[in-house]
């Protein structure tokens, strides 16, 4: 501070934050390094695998090669047989090729990132409007609003999870794949509207009010002004509280086991890693090369918007 | 300003927060009510209900299993509280000194905050595995502390202490930017008087650091408080054997001889517990 330190004190200061980083991010080397080591190589303490080894990178990313098919003699005469049509040999391959053993993470991958996008987008455009009414409206009930989003973001999703359930057989949304994730999107929208309404009323609050008046006096209406001067003006704050929602839909985890658990094919990451890891043993190679994939893009966006986002986070209301 | 613009001003306004309005009201408000009314039935999954009146909540009085999941809930808040708290305080003062990569370091301790927990939890498995994981090669074979490898996860009774270190290391990093936030701006001429009368680097911490800090500090508390107690993909995802409330309710509610109704009166004390916490919150914090 206002005193040079004694080197002593330069040796404790360096050696308490190298202590501290390393606390934070050795979960992650040894994630990185497991995703790189070869099975035999999983007991070796070190964090520098002795071989690369890429294989499991690979397999999630659908590059390997598919494995050589071992058929029976008596099948390939089979197959020869012109007679035979083409779907048919298809069939008989398959009963000995192993592709039904293949984790389909580029499914799940995409799953995820639509229904988080479509949550992302949705969220924000419907909290930058209930935003910009409670920040700069006057209107009956704006207060008890604006103290309401607080209070229901904090009402976290296991309180909820029986009523929407219910709620969903009720209606009849609970047995159809497309109802399922139709309820699915609704949950994802309600876990991420309250906080992108705070995070954005409170950015809006710090835009001056001169010059929506400005773009009224030259004859804009109120809402003109809002689309033409609030929003562009709110765009990095706008993609922040996107990347915000965005992430909390990547993430969730209990919502989605409710669900998806009968349909496969639609699930999301975090509830197909969650099963494959039950439900495999020593596959640890694929489950940290599968976690580094879906970490990177999360933290990449987070990069991104860290600038806005710390400050959008220190406002004390955001989820941690 | 004209009563139409008035009119027109309140009318613009209430279509606008009409439909984030419109869903949180059917999609969050409607299900606490809904969840009370449940908890006085028997609930099955496929939506049929008898009512069952007060036995729901008897019930659930006098389960063991219920007070169990109290009880490891109280050490899991008490353990996450006091440690994102330390931890974070003591980050944003190391932080807040002058040092080389300073910047780096700052992004750096925000990872684990920013990782989505599903990508976070295998690695911490592995970790603590008790074949490969380094912390029983560590303990087992460096340091020779014990003879047998430990499976710290599968036992519940340790996974409970791996689950509060776990939640510390993810979500210090939320107490540690409140905290800096509210450092960088206690004025330097407070330090340099105490220096002057003077205090060492620890009697500046003690007597100017931490009175300046006290209401973010609360505040800290508070919001830890409120969030962990309805934490769940941390904890279930790391160590499902580690009962917490929500992952009790949720093992009520969709695992084994399923009892939603149950899980439903749970809800309803835990929301009681929330909605008090909230409202200190509100007029406590929010004041500042």
């Amino acid at each position: 501070m206002m005193n040079k330190r004694t080197p002593l004190q330069s040796v404790i200061l360096y050696s308490l934050v190298l202590a501290l980083v390393i606390f934070c991010v050795f979960p992650f080397l040894q994630i990185l390094s497991t995703s790189l080591k070869h099975p035999i190589d999983w007991g070796n303490p070190s964090l520098i695998p002795r071989i690369l080894h890429l294989d499991a990178y690979k397999e999630l990313l659908g590059l390997m090669p598919p494995k050589e098919v071992d058929v029976p003699a008596s099948i390939q005469r089979l197959l020869d047989n012109p007679a035979l049509s083409a779907e048919k040999k298809q069939m008989l391959l398959a009963k000995f090729s192993s592709g039904g053993d293949v984790f389909p993470f580029g499914r799940y991958m995409l799953n995820t990132f639509v229904i988080s996008f479509i949550t992302g987008i949705c969220s924000t455009f419907l909290a930058s409007l209930a935003a910009y009414a409670i920040a700069r409206l006057r209107f009956p009930a704006q207060s008890l609003m604006a103290n309401g989003v607080l209070f229901v973001y904090m009402v976290g999703g296991v309180l909820l999870m029986v009523p929407l359930y219910q709620m969903s057989v009720n209606v009849g949304l609970a047995s159809s794949a497309g109802g399922t994730i139709l309820s699915l999107f609704l949950i994802y929208l309600i876990q991420t509207l309250p906080v992108a309404m705070y995070m954005l009323g409170n950015y809006f609050r710090t835009i001056p009010f001169s010059l929506e008046e400005a773009a009224m006096m030259d004859g804009c209406s109120r809402v003109e002004a809002f689309w033409r001067i609030i929003m562009p003006l709110s765009k990095p704050m706008l993609f922040t509280v996107f990347i915000y929602c965005f992430v909390i839909a990547w993430n969730e985890y209990l919502f989605a086991s409710v669900f998806l658990k009968q349909y496969q094919d639609f699930q999301t990451l975090p509830l197909a890693l969650q099963t494959l890891f039950t439900s495999k043993n020593a596959i640890w190679d694929r489950i940290m090369a599968a976690s580094m994939l879906t970490l990177l893009p999360v933290v990449i966006c987070f990069m991104l918007a860290n600038r806005h986002l710390s400050g959008g986070l220190t406002d004390g209301g955001v989820k941690g | 300003m004209s009563s139409i613009l008035v009119k027109n001003e309140a009318k613009l306004g209430l279509k606008l927060v009409a439909p984030a309005v419109g869903i949180i009201g059917l999609l969050v408000i409607y299900p606490i009510l809904f969840n009370i009314y449940l908890s006085f039935f028997d609930v099955q999954l496929n939506g049929d209900k008898t009512f069952v009146g007060l036995d729901n909540y008897t019930d659930l009085l006098g389960n063991p299993r219920y007070y169990h999941s109290v009880g490891v809930s109280i050490v899991y808040l008490i353990g996450t509280v006091i440690g994102t708290t330390v931890l974070g305080l003591a980050a944003a003062v190391l932080m807040n000194q002058e040092f080389r990569f300073r910047n780096l370091a700052r992004g750096l301790i925000l990872l684990p905050y920013f990782a989505p927990v599903i990508s976070v939890v295998f690695g911490w498995q592995f970790i603590f595995d008790p074949v490969n994981g380094i912390y029983n090669h560590v303990v087992v074979d460096v340091l020779h502390l014990t003879d047998t490898r430990e499976n710290l996860i599968g036992n519940p009774d340790s996974a409970l202490f791996v689950v509060i270190l776990f939640d510390i290391w993810k979500h210090f990093p939320i107490a540690y930017l409140l905290l800096l936030a509210k450092l960088q701006s206690v004025p330097k001429d407070l330090y340099e008087a105490a220096a002057i009368d003077g205090q060492n680097a620890w009697g500046r911490f003690w007597h100017v650091t931490l009175p300046e800090l006290r209401f973010v500090i609360a505040t800290v508390v508070l919001l830890r408080i409120i969030w962990n107690l309805n934490r769940f993909e941390d904890v279930y995802l790391l160590a499902p054997n580690v009962e917490t409330l929500p992952i009790f309710t949720y093992y009520q509610a969709f695992a084994g001889i399923v009892d939603q109704g149950g899980a439903a009166a749970i809800s309803v004390i835990q929301l009681l517990v929330l909605v008090g916490l909230i409202w200190l919150y509100v007029r406590k914090v929010l004041k500042w």
